[in-house]
């Protein structure tokens, strides 16, 4: 089959897709097909009564208001504007009233001036903008101009970390840098990687997005080539859900070979994770810590991620809902749910039905790498891509962990090749410039080493500990 | 009334892995080796067994009793050691020497260094050790399989005449229709249940593979050499308590390496030890010694790590 995985031929023969990810990447865990089996109904949300919006939503300067408490506002509408270029522009997602700009406890629980606002009921757009009548190609415009559509929509990724979509892009007519053998030089970027891997195999809202025909793609492709300066394109699906007709005629449709599918295990785990996601793929491997994609050649974006630039480059509207994954034993319904951005976890558990058993965690994100919350009034940001409420058989705390018994367990699936079980013993014990010196600052966070510690030792945690003591000094 | 949140650190799914799961594994694993036993030496292997391990758990919830620790007698290891060491020891012993050896590995080999996860040398070895050098001839009292006659291991033999071993079918080896100490004897019932602990992933093949591999490479050179005076590869893989150590003693967690160029490392030195004890070395088989030796170097084999990812050289 065309457009399938370049390796040398003898791989090809030898094994079989699924052996060619193993023989590339042979770490982490495989989760059973009973677990990681999603389901992609898609669900609409009513429109919420009430949003809240934190000013920032990724790391970088927030945003400065640019409306007062009491003023009208219609969906899309501008709220927040980016004096800098770390922040973002916001924008209203619902039709109604400012009822206050306040601090609220951000979905990390620390306080951040968000712009609350009391909807009217009604879902009344702004003008759409006048450049949009008269359409041009994509491949007219200019990347400057393309980079100002996309951080005028607000757009963010969140592959390494959440940032701005325009700050992780680096502009073809500007010098880059990267980090290669201790110091930075210029690379440049040959490989653009649109993952339809979620990033962890519970989350399925990239595998949703890859099933579907989807208009933008191509647009938003075309755009991020343009910017990136990419010369190939690698589409990275799951071997378990066939990518859509749209997927493979893009593929074939490219008469140089530039394009390619990539078929990887979705149901492995940390593969969806951005460091082992382009060892897999390409086999290249980005230098850590503090190392990014681009030091290697590659820009690394998701499917949503490349839909919403094709969006927002071709009608130049604000992103305003964003697709998140819901599940868990206590979640009413399983599915892809569309929500507004600023929509508090509590009404989109609500509107899907409520809670239905006993739950014992709400986390934002994935059973494996989410967070943890008490508080049912946390919005929804841009970067949310899951909302499990796991019940208390699903969950098992470390409660009174043991000692560590060397077993080797967390060697044969850490995806860094680091000693976890040291490391643990380094951080537990205070020691934390010898864990760095073990290389504490490789790891991920993926959390694969706690997943099967036979003491139970809370690993992730310690190395968190860890870090941010060393942080902080 | 308002519902309570759990709060804690991802990852919020967790394996079925537990130390309690380990120590079973181990446990069932080792029943063929015990119920072969027990067919060839009658009941006194039953009461050595029971004895060594109601001993070990005696033992080691007295002293946790004493040392205020919490009681760990759920998670199954102390009575692993107990088992280990019955298996160990021959079928002739009077019923103290199984007490005093679970007593020691409890003590001496576990509960001195902070107990699970913290010994330096595997605790049923260690006991081993102790009783083999105070009560030498007791412990070199082997029994012929269902009788009561006095005979030598094959092992034995071969350190007495080594023209000896001519004598022993392999199939006998294999079976376990030879004297010997209570689990060791039967090769067929010891891969059993390494078969079973293998696929439960609680031990990795690096390890019995690389062990294996050591006395076999040694065996074959040996052999070659002059096939009069020493015995064949297979003979050496199925005498004495080789397959025992090379999958449930060098393997266990605590007291092997983690890396896998470490365990394979470890599995062939111990190997080649084990060689070396039993040609030119004062007792007749090497394989426990060997396996405690190779223990003290654990610490040094878990140096042998792999490359982080990512790792960047620095000009």
């Amino acid at each position: 089959m065309k457009g399938q995985i370049f390796l040398h031929p003898i791989w090809y023969t030898l094994l079989t897709e699924e052996h060619t990810t193993m023989a590339l990447f042979a770490k982490g865990i495989t989760f059973s097909k009973k677990v990681t089996t999603l389901t992609f109904h898609r669900i609409d949300t009513p429109l919420p009564k009430r949003v809240i919006l934190p000013l920032k939503q990724y790391i970088g300067e927030a945003s400065q208001p640019v409306v007062t408490k009491g003023d009208k506002v219609t969906t899309g509408q501008l709220i927040a504007a980016a004096p800098t270029e770390t922040s973002l522009p916001l924008h209203a997602t619902i039709a109604g009233t400012v009822k206050d700009i306040t601090e609220q406890p951000d979905y990390k629980g620390t306080p951040t001036l968000s712009i609350i606002i009391e909807g009217d009921g009604t879902d009344t757009w702004i003008e759409a903008p006048k450049e949009e009548k008269e359409q041009k190609e994509i491949s007219s415009l200019a990347p400057s101009e393309i980079l100002k559509r996309i951080h005028a929509a607000g757009l963010i990724t969140t592959q390494l970390v959440p940032v701005p979509l325009t700050t992780d892009l680096v502009p073809i007519d500007q010098p880059k840098t990267h980090l290669i053998d201790g110091q930075r030089i210029t690379k440049k970027i040959d490989t653009l990687i649109i993952t339809a891997l979620d990033r962890e195999p519970f989350l399925g809202v990239n595998r949703y997005l890859a099933g579907k025909d989807n208009k933008e793609l191509a647009d938003g492709i075309a755009a991020l080539k343009i910017i990136t300066g990419a010369h190939s394109v690698r589409f990275v699906v799951d071997t378990h859900y066939p990518p859509a007709t749209q997927l493979q005629e893009l593929v074939a449709a490219d008469e140089e070979e530039t394009t390619t599918l990539i078929s990887l295990n979705g149901r492995r785990f940390p593969i969806g994770l951005a460091i082992p996601l382009i060892k897999a793929a390409l086999g290249r491997e980005v230098p850590l810590p503090y190392g990014h994609p681009r030091d290697v050649g590659v820009a690394l974006y998701d499917m949503n991620t490349a839909i919403a630039v094709g969006k927002a480059v071709s009608t130049q509207l604000p992103q305003v809902d964003s697709l998140i994954t819901v599940g868990g034993g206590a979640m009413p319904k399983q599915g892809i749910v569309t929500v507004r951005i600023g929509t508090s976890i509590g009404d989109v558990i609500a509107s899907l039905g409520g809670l239905s058993k006993d739950p014992a965690k709400i986390i934002i994100g994935g059973p494996m790498t989410g967070m943890a919350h008490y508080d049912l009034t946390t919005p929804i940001t841009k970067e949310t891509d899951g909302l499990f409420a796991l019940t208390h058989d699903e969950i098992q705390l470390s409660g009174d962990y043991r000692q560590c018994i060397n077993c080797g367990l967390c060697v044969k699936v850490c995806p860094v090749n680091l000693l976890p079980g040291v490391l643990s013993l380094y951080c537990a014990k205070d020691k934390f410039d010898m864990a760095e010196a073990e290389g504490l600052f490789h790891c991920i966070e993926c959390g694969c080493c706690d997943y099967v510690c036979p003491s139970r030792r809370p690993m992730v945690h310690l190395f968190r500990h860890a870090k941010h003591q060393l942080m902080e000094p | 009334m308002e519902t309570h949140y759990i709060v804690s650190m991802s990852p919020h799914l967790r394996g079925a892995h537990s130390i309690e799961r380990m120590m079973r594994t181990f446990l069932i694993g080792l029943i063929p080796a015990a119920v072969m036993a027990l067919y060839l030496f009658g009941i006194r292997s039953l009461i050595i067994m029971v004895l060594a391990m109601a001993t070990a758990v005696i033992v080691e919830t007295v002293i946790e009793h004493l040392t205020t620790q919490p009681l760990t007698y759920k998670d199954c290891h102390a009575i692993l050691i107990g088992f280990v060491l019955a298996l160990l020891l021959p079928s002739s012993v009077p019923w103290w020497i199984p007490v005093v050896g679970a007593g020691v590995a409890i003590i001496l080999g576990k509960m001195v260094f902070g107990g699970l996860g913290n010994y330096p040398f595997n605790p049923p070895l260690v006991a081993w050790v102790v009783v083999k050098l105070s009560w030498p001839e007791r412990m070199s009292l082997f029994f012929e399989p269902h009788t009561h006659s006095q005979a030598l291991t094959p092992l034995m033999a071969l350190k007495e005449d080594p023209s000896l071993f001519y004598s022993y079918e392999m199939r006998d080896l294999f079976l376990g229709n030879t004297p010997g100490p209570l689990g060791t004897v039967c090769a067929l019932a010891v891969l059993i249940g390494a078969l079973f602990i293998l696929y439960r992933g609680v031990i990795r093949w690096h390890i019995p593979l690389a062990f294996c591999g050591g006395v076999a490479l040694f065996a074959a050179i040996l052999h070659g050499i002059n096939p009069d005076i020493y015995p064949s590869v297979i003979f050496h893989l199925l005498s004495g308590g080789l397959l025992l150590g090379a999958f449930f003693l060098a393997p266990e967690p605590v007291t092997s390496p983690v890396t896998p160029t470490g365990m394979l490392l470890f599995g062939f030195l111990a190997g080649i030890l084990t060689m070396i004890i039993r040609m030119w070395g004062a007792y007749p088989d090497g394989t426990l010694y060997a396996i405690l030796i190779m223990n003290a170097a654990t610490p040094l084999f878990n140096y042998l790590k792999p490359k982080e990812y990512g790792r960047v050289k620095r000009a």
